[in-house]
Parts: structure tokens; C-alpha cells; sequence
């Protein structure tokens, strides 16, 4: 079957183009969803904005680093808190949000003079931050503000201060994949090469596309530092600004989330000749495979094997235990763009999971291109789908579990289906071997909860709509 | 041989990142790089690995190679020059599926 027009879509045609279900034999040259796409009006998208994929996803990361947000407070609350990725240094970056909280006048008169009055405010009340990524907003953006004259200034008179500008408006792009791409090209172009790190092993590596969700970076540095590699920066889960400004020292990127952290991986190797190795870093196989594969690169195959055997020994049998009990149900995934390809072939080896529907809110063809050659025939696949398309799609492939964010989640518990945060977690970490297994263990707690049969109990009497 | 080179693309096609890079230029470096390489272990021969680029495409081919070995026994039954041979065809469709007939649209794009 190629193209679907869903029952729903009716009305918007151009709908099909986005929606495809894969038959036995068939591959990416012949069908491929059109994606990174603008959303078709009248679809009621579940994206997030440019400005949310550069703060929330990768700079809001940083631990050392006031998130200055140039806009009206809104921007700043909306793309604060909501991921829990926390750091090593009492979670600063998810203390606070810093907003220049933009209002009617300003946009009228011009918000210039209030950005860099803000700037001084927040260097000042917290004397021992020193870095800072600014971001413009749509509203700053639209009345021309200029926030790098502003930094460039602030930078003048105070020398031992650094800003970052992050220049993408939330209209800058169809979805938050911009915000990952404006950020990347701006980070390697303005600030790499300016910090030489300390080099404390003969093997090095950036870690790029993890993001420290409830301590993924955590189990990972665990297995370098078994190994003896020193990672120069984590771009950017649990890094200071300036670890990541010595990426171009690294001898090896290895990269986990190709999406949101590919290019500055591509343009590494283009500027630095560093090369890039991509793993998927979610998966108990896969997490063995990416780190053979690093134990190849750096010739210590050895260290590898013994880090993998300790850890199966220690995991394998709590995960075969969820396997046992997981194997046959039928999952969908419905998250921004990667975790669909990491996920779809890892569930089903390590769990026997079967991965039914996905759907991706910012994935490009080359995400599609990967997950339609890993993933099953007769599986549902979506680009930026919309609320009445995932009802038809869950009649159709009756998911036993859903993996989404706490968006389309609270939809998802309204019909009373169970439903893990597969954005932020219910109780990660997810990544590495241990990893996998929590994500075996909200699988199997969410499926077997006896509170979505509860929540369809009307006391009243009867049943609930 | 086409068969046995089928078999090995499909396989390719479910495990491999590699082939899947983000520019056309990139994905035809990975492919000849991992697969050659592949075919020189397969064959019992010693790669030469003089850049960080051949090490990074034997990183991907040793593990590669290994898992071929014992998911297609029929691999060691070949002689070198059929092996060769199935290996070229898996280079040329691999590079059909994912460069030359690929509908990613934005395989060819100059700017980033």
C-alpha cells in the first residue's frame, strides 16, 4: 500500500503525502513521506516552534549558562522545566527561567535598551555565571531587534563574560528542527576552536545528541571513563559552555541523535576532519554494537568486551524478565523524529515488542529513510500528525502502549490507553544497558496498570464515555 | 549471487546508520568505505587503516563483518572472487537505494 489518505484527512488531501504504510517488499525509493514540511492549515499539528528545538532541546542544557530569552515571559516559562535534564552541579540550568519579559512599549519603542539592561541584571545576580545564550523570540525578532550589537556590547564591558546569540524566531522555521539547525551551524561557525581543552587520555571524544534526560550523559560517562576516554564535550547533555567550545580537539564524534545534532557532527568533519560515528545509544544490543564499534576505532576491544560483559551480567537477566512479559504487545511511537528509528528495531529484539504506529512531529526524509528500512511492514508511519488522525490510526492498530510526549499523552490517557513520556521520561535514565531496562519497566508498569481500566469506572454508575 | 547480494542489502538496510547520512557525498564515502572494507575481512585480508576516516569505516565494517558471518553462513562457503563479487553488488544497490533512486529531497542540498 503506498500513500494513505486517512478517513479523517478528507478535507485536507494533501494529507496523504505524510502518511505512509509499508508493505512486505517494498523500500524508500518508492515511497518516502514528504516531511520538514510547512504543516498544512486546517491539520491541527502537534509541533513546537523554531526558538523551542534551539532552547529547550539542546542550549537550555547547559549547566553553567543563564538562558537569556529576548521576548515576552511566555517563550521562557513555555520552554522551561518541561524536560528534565538535570547536571552534576545542583541543576542550575533547571533552577531558573530569564526572560526580558518584552511588553506593549517595547515593541513599540524598541526592546534594545531593556535586553542589555537585563543582561547586566542577571550577570550581576549571579556573580559567579559568566556565560550566557541569548535568544531572539517572534516578537523581537519582528520589531529588529539587534541582540548580537547588544551582546557584542555587554562582552566590551565586561571582558570576562561570553554570549552566545541564538538568532531563530519561533516563525523561523516550520518546526523545532530549525531551532537545532540555527543553533548548530551558529555554535560551530561563532564558538568552536576558541577553548583548547585538556587532553587527560590518549582517546578522545564530543558525545553529540544526548541530552543528560534524567541522567542519560550519567550512565554514558560511566562506560568512557571504564574505558578511558575522555569525552571533551557532551553536546550538550550535563556540559559547561566552554567544554563545548573545544569540541574540534576530539578525535572522534559519536553521535546519538542525528536530528537535532548531526550537522555540527558533519561540520566537525568538514572544518576539523574529525570523523563521525552514529550509534544509537538506546537498546541493549545497540548500545553493545556502539561500543564495539568505538573499541574498534581506538583499538581497545578488550576494555570493551569486559565493560559489556559486567554490564549484561548485570542487566541482561532483569531485562529478559520484561521480555518475557512484554514479547507480542503492540506499541506506537509518537515523538519528534529519532526515537523512532532508535526504538522500532531495539524494542523488538530486546523486549519482542512490536512496533505498530509512528509518527513524527519534526523528522526529515533521512529520518523516514531509516526508520521505514528498520521498522516493520504493515506499520503506520506519520509526518506531523494531528489529533484526528492519531484516533484513526489507534482504532486501526489498536496499540497496547504509546510512547509520546505529555501533549499528545494527555490525549492518549483520555481514551485510557497507556501511555509513557517518551520525550522526557516517566523514570529514566533510558540510555545504556540499565537504561533500557527502565524502559522495559514503565513499558511493562504502564501496560499492566489496572488504572486505566479504573479511570473508564463511572462511581455513578455505568461506564464512562 | 544476486540473491545472496539481496539478502546481505536487506540486512544492511534494518541495521546499518552509516548508509544514511545526512549529503549524497557523505552516504557514497561511508558506503565504498565500509563495504570494501568489509569484503577485505571477509576475504581474510589485512585492512590498511592509514586516516581517522579508515579506522572510522573499520570500526563500522569489522562489526559488520561479524555479524554477516554468523547471521549468512552460506559467506564461508564462498570463494574470494564470488565473495568479491556479491560484495560489489551490495555496493552498487546499496548505493541505488540510498544515493542514486533515494527521494530524499534534501540529499543534494549545497547548504546546510
Amino acid at each position: 500500500m503506498p500513500m494513505k489518505l486517512l478517513d479523517c484527512d478528507t478535507l485536507i488531501p494533501e494529507r496523504e503525502q505524510h502518511v505512509y504504510i509499508k508493505e512486505a517488499g517494498e523500500d524508500t525509493t518508492q515511497f518516502l513521506p514528504v516531511s520538514n514540511a510547512a504543516t498544512i492549515p486546517g491539520s491541527l499539528s502537534e509541533r513546537g516552534c523554531a526558538f523551542c528545538g534551539a532552547k529547550l532541546v539542546i542550549g537550555g542544557v547547559l549547566k553553567d549558562t543563564i538562558q537569556m530569552i529576548h521576548g515576552p515571559f511566555g517563550c521562557a516559562y513555555d520552554t522551561w522545566h518541561t524536560k528534565r535534564y538535570p547536571s552534576d552541579n545542583d541543576n542550575f540550568q533547571l533552577k531558573y527561567a530569564w526572560s526580558t519579559n518584552v511588553k506593549e512599549k517595547n515593541v513599540v519603542f524598541g526592546a534594545e535598551k531593556l535586553l542589555k539592561k537585563a543582561i547586566l541584571e542577571a550577570f550581576d545576580a549571579m556573580p559567579t555565571i559568566k556565560r550566557m545564550f541569548l535568544y531572539t523570540t517572534c516578537t523581537t525578532a519582528l520589531i529588529g531587534d539587534d541582540p548580537k550589537a547588544v551582546a557584542k556590547v555587554v562582552m566590551t564591558e565586561r571582558p570576562d563574560v561570553d554570549i552566545f546569540v541564538v538568532e531563530c524566531p519561533g516563525f523561523a522555521g516550520v518546526s523545532q528542527s530549525k531551532g537545532h539547525h540555527v543553533l548548530n551551524m551558529g555554535w560551530i561557525h561563532e564558538k568552536v576552536g576558541q577553548v583548547e581543552p585538556v587532553i587527560t587520555s590518549e582517546h578522545t571524544i564530543n558525545f553529540i545528541g544526548d541530552y543528560n534526560i534524567q541522567g542519560d550523559s550519567e550512565v554514558l560517562q560511566r562506560y568512557w571513563h571504564k574505558l578511558g576516554i575522555q569525552v571533551i564535550a557532551h553536546f550538550t547533555g550535563n556540559a559547561t559552555y566552554d567544554e563545548c567550545r573545544g569540541m574540534h580537539r576530539a578525535q572522534l564524534n559519536v553521535v546519538n541523535c542525528a536530528r537535532s545534532a548531526g550537522y555540527i557532527a558533519n561540520e566537525l568533519k568538514k572544518q576539523y576532519g574529525i570523523p563521525r560515528l552514529d550509534i544509537d545509544s538506546w537498546g541493549f544490543s545497540y548500545m553493545a554494537t556502539g561500543l564495539r564499534k568505538i573499541g574498534d576505532f581506538f583499538g581497545i576491544q578488550d576494555k570493551v568486551e569486559a565493560l559489556i560483559e559486567e554490564e549484561t551480567a548485570k542487566w541482561k537477566p532483569k531485562l529478559d524478565w520484561y521480555k518475557e512479559r512484554l514479547r507480542g504487545k503492540k506499541m506506537a511511537i509518537w515523538t519528534g523524529g529519532p526515537r523512532l528509528w532508535h526504538w522500532t528495531r531495539a524494542v523488538e529484539d530486546d523486549l519482542g515488542v512490536r512496533v505498530v504506529a509512528m509518527a513524527s512531529k519534526f523528522g526529515h526524509q533521512e529520518d523516514f529513510e531509516k526508520v521505514i528500512a528498520r521498522g516493520r511492514a504493515g506499520t503506520v508511519y506519520i509526518d506531523d500528525g494531528n489529533e484526528l488522525e492519531f484516533f484513526e490510526v489507534i482504532d486501526m492498530v489498536k496499540p497496547d502502549v504509546i510512547f509520546t510526549g505529555p501533549r499528545v499523552g494527555e490525549l492518549v490517557k483520555k481514551l485510557h490507553i497507556p501511555y509513557v513520556n517518551g520525550h522526557a521520561y516517566h523514570n529514566g535514565p533510558y540510555m545504556g544497558f540499565e537504561g533500557f531496562v527502565n524502559l522495559a519497566r514503565d513499558m511493562y508498569n504502564a501496560v499492566n496498570s489496572p488504572l486505566w481500566a479504573l479511570a473508564g469506572h463511572n462511581i455513578q454508575g455505568g461506564v464512562q464515555p | 549471487m544476486t540473491r545472496k547480494a539481496d539478502e546481505l542489502v536487506a540486512y544492511i538496510q534494518e541495521r546499518c546508520l552509516w548508509q544514511f547520512a545526512s549529503r549524497a557525498f557523505d552516504r557514497e564515502e561511508n558506503i565504498d568505505g565500509v563495504l570494501t572494507l568489509m569484503g577485505i575481512i571477509l576475504s581474510g585480508g589485512s585492512p590498511v587503516l592509514k586516516t581517522p576516516m579508515d579506522r572510522l569505516h573499520f570500526a563500522n565494517a569489522n562489526h559488520l563483518a561479524s555479524e554477516v558471518k554468523s547471521a549468512f553462513p552460506w559467506l564461508k562457503e564462498l570463494h574470494k572472487e564470488d565473495l568479491l563479487s556479491v560484495i560489489s553488488g551490495v555496493i552498487a544497490r546499496i548505493h541505488v537505494l540510498t544515493v542514486k533512486q533515494s527521494m530524499n529531497a534534501e540529499l543534494h542540498q549545497q547548504a546546510y
